[in-house]
């Protein structure tokens, strides 16, 4: 364990560092330009007094610099006219700039600080009900492929049972496969699609994430039960019934509780042998998770929060402000690896005597 | 055609796929204008073959870190080994989207440059884009295998053969008894990459377009799904569930947005069920 947080802490301290190594050039490299352009013309002098809307300063300063360069009145004009055309340019360059260009300040920071904790706090939300959906859908399919083996199949109703079940699946699958901006721009006449409520949920239905996962869950399960001592446990009486409505068998309150334990069942050892693989991939999901919740964010142009930002300042080329937000998305991701490693650490104790 | 193949549920799957693009294929040839059908048409073979770069960078730089890896564990490099290996929990750590956007950024930028001229080295360079923060995965799936195979009898047995390490590696474990679990994952990395490349089209198509020339990069089905025309047919849908009477009008009026959506999204579930399929039909 210590090999791993002592990986995680390095890792943090390389990016940040690299990260801050960029930031100082891109300040740097953008520092220069405008260094590099005042220079050229500092060695005119100070020319702040000069009202360049004035004709009156303007042929002023061109008798001045012919006084202090004479014969060279041609260059002299060429050079008039390079100070007015540079003064025009950092003139308009501001009044452009006015509302995109961002320093990176206390404020700014202060700013972004806000948009992080509001994407910390859906992606937790999220992340939560992921965790809970992936399991109980994996149970619940499990359970019923199991109830699904003690009905009588050829019978008509089965069928029809079967072929609805089939359709309405397959409806679900084409809802939770879709990319989130599809589905929010589908729903955006009839629905606020901004709302932090929304994107939760969006996050939760979209992306084809709670089908994938789901899916390794039932995989994990369907592995567990096939193992031996499941077999051993089954041969020595351990309670084996699926059935709704069976004794001992396993109801939808169970398998829709938050902290799902099958007291007495043999089910319950296949669950807690698959939720600890399960734990393995988790590192896995937050990160496809983390990428959903951007693709949300900057799909939909939700303002004001962290990856609308992070594009807007893309757009505006305020690197600076990108490097930080970039930072902030890093540390999630990190947050979470070490929360996982640490969760995987813990159940290694329990189940493999670590 | 052989009932029991479209038992198999990856071959059904396939079928479904290829049967849904020719009935999208003809409605669209019947009812889309034919400037919009082009750019349905283009795009969606952009994506394609876009996806299908992904996967083969994904399976050469997967399959050469694997080599790297095996070697530095098995020559005792520790520090090399360490580095290798942190720099690749490091690209795992960044979020896929963010690293293949600022991927395309970069291309994009490229291209107004002229560093780099026409669609040719456009599709390798996006492609090369994504594998980089796919194939983390791939590495992952190769050690494994290796891992177990080097657990067992047959793996001593062959050194003491005299058969070399690379041989045993490349030919007996990874060819010959992981090729079913390397495909399987290939087709995921496929679906994986149409998901990604479509989600970074669509974000810079509507948020980057000034500064990162939209036009510049082949149209994919992303692209294509920001514009204007393709997001009004889109919004549509909205407008149909309230008023279940314009349904109708969808297949018709507004078939270019509908007809990118529809193939984005089918394609992701068809590619998934195949996947899964193969995994249960090989019991992987």
């Amino acid at each position: 364990m210590k090999t791993k947080l002592a990986e995680h802490f390095f890792s943090v301290v390389f990016v940040t560092v690299l990260l801050l190594l960029l930031l100082f050039v891109v300040r740097s490299s953008s520092n220069a330009v405008i260094n590099k352009e005042k220079a050229r013309l500092s060695a005119y002098g100070d020319l702040g007094f000069v009202d360049f809307k004035d004709s009156f300063h303007k042929a002023l300063l061109k008798d001045v610099i012919n006084a202090y360069y004479p014969d060279q009145y041609d260059t002299n004009a060429v050079i008039v006219n390079e100070i007015l055309a540079s003064r025009e340019k950092e003139f308009s360059e501001k009044i452009q700039k006015s509302y995109i260009e961002e320093k990176l300040s206390g404020a700014k920071i202060l700013q972004l600080c806000g948009m992080y904790v509001k994407f910390l706090l859906v992606y937790i939300v999220v992340m939560l009900l992921t965790y809970y959906g992936v399991q109980t859908l994996g149970v619940y399919r499990f359970v019923r492929k199991k109830q699904m083996l003690l009905q009588r199949k050829k019978s008509l109703l089965f069928r029809s049972k079967t072929a609805m079940k089939a359709i309405g699946t397959t409806a679900a699958y084409f809802v939770l496969f879709s990319p989130a901006y599809v589905i929010a721009y589908s729903i955006r006449t009839e629905f606020n699609t901004d709302t932090i409520i929304f994107m939760a949920l969006l996050g939760v239905i979209s992306n084809g994430l709670l089908v994938t996962y789901m899916n390794k869950f039932f995989a994990f399960l369907t592995a567990e039960s096939r193992k031996g001592y499941i077999d051993t446990a089954i041969v020595k009486n351990l309670n084996n019934a699926y059935g709704q409505h069976e004794k001992g068998g396993i109801s939808y309150a169970e398998i829709f509780r938050p902290f799902k334990t099958f007291d007495g069942h043999v089910f319950d050892h296949i669950y807690k042998n698959a939720r600890y693989q399960y734990l393995s991939t988790v590192k896995e999901q937050a990160s496809f998770l983390i990428s959903g919740l951007i693709i949300i964010e900057m799909a939909l142009n939700i303002h004001g929060h962290l990856s609308y930002e992070l594009l807007r300042q893309l757009l505006y080329k305020n690197y600076d402000i990108v490097i930080v937000i970039v930072l902030f998305i890093f540390y999630t991701v990190k947050g979470t690896e070490v929360f996982v490693d640490l969760l995987i650490n813990r159940e290694e104790k329990k189940y493999e005597n670590k | 055609m052989d009932a029991s193949v479209l038992k198999q549920k990856d071959s059904r799957w396939a079928m479904i796929l290829i049967l849904g693009l020719l009935v999208t294929g003809v409605w669209d040839a019947l009812f889309l204008n034919k400037p919009a059908l082009r750019f349905v048409v283009s795009g969606f073979f952009n994506t394609i073959c876009v996806a299908l770069l992904v996967v083969v960078f994904t399976l050469i730089f997967a399959w050469i870190v694997t080599l790297v890896l095996n070697y530095l564990e098995s020559h005792n490099r520790r520090a090399s080994y360490m580095l290798v290996t942190f720099l690749l929990n490091t690209i795992r750590s960044v979020p896929q989207v963010v690293g293949i956007l600022f991927g395309y950024i970069a291309v994009g930028i490229m291209l107004q440059n002229g560093i780099i001229r026409g669609a040719l080295p456009v599709f390798p360079l996006l492609a090369v884009s994504i594998s980089v923060f796919v194939f983390i995965e791939f590495v992952d799936l190769m050690r494994e295998r290796i891992a177990h195979y080097k657990k067992l009898d047959f793996y001593n047995a062959m050194q003491v053969c005299g058969i070399s390490e690379s041989r045993i590696i490349n030919i007996d474990i990874l060819w010959k008894n992981s090729r079913i679990h390397i495909f399987n994952k290939l087709i995921s990395v496929f679906g994986a990459a149409i998901f990604l490349q479509c989600s970074v089209d669509f974000i810079i198509s509507v948020g980057l377009s000034t500064d990162v020339n939209a036009t510049a990069l082949p149209a994919t089905m992303g692209s294509m799904l920001a514009n204007i025309d393709s997001k009004q047919d889109v919004l549509a849908i909205g407008y149909a569930l309230t008023h279940p009477l314009y349904v109708g009008n969808l297949f018709f009026e507004h078939l270019q947005g509908l007809t990118v959506a529809f193939l984005i999204v089918f394609l992701l579930v068809c590619t998934f069920h195949i996947a899964n399929g193969y995994a249960q039909r090989h019991r992987l």
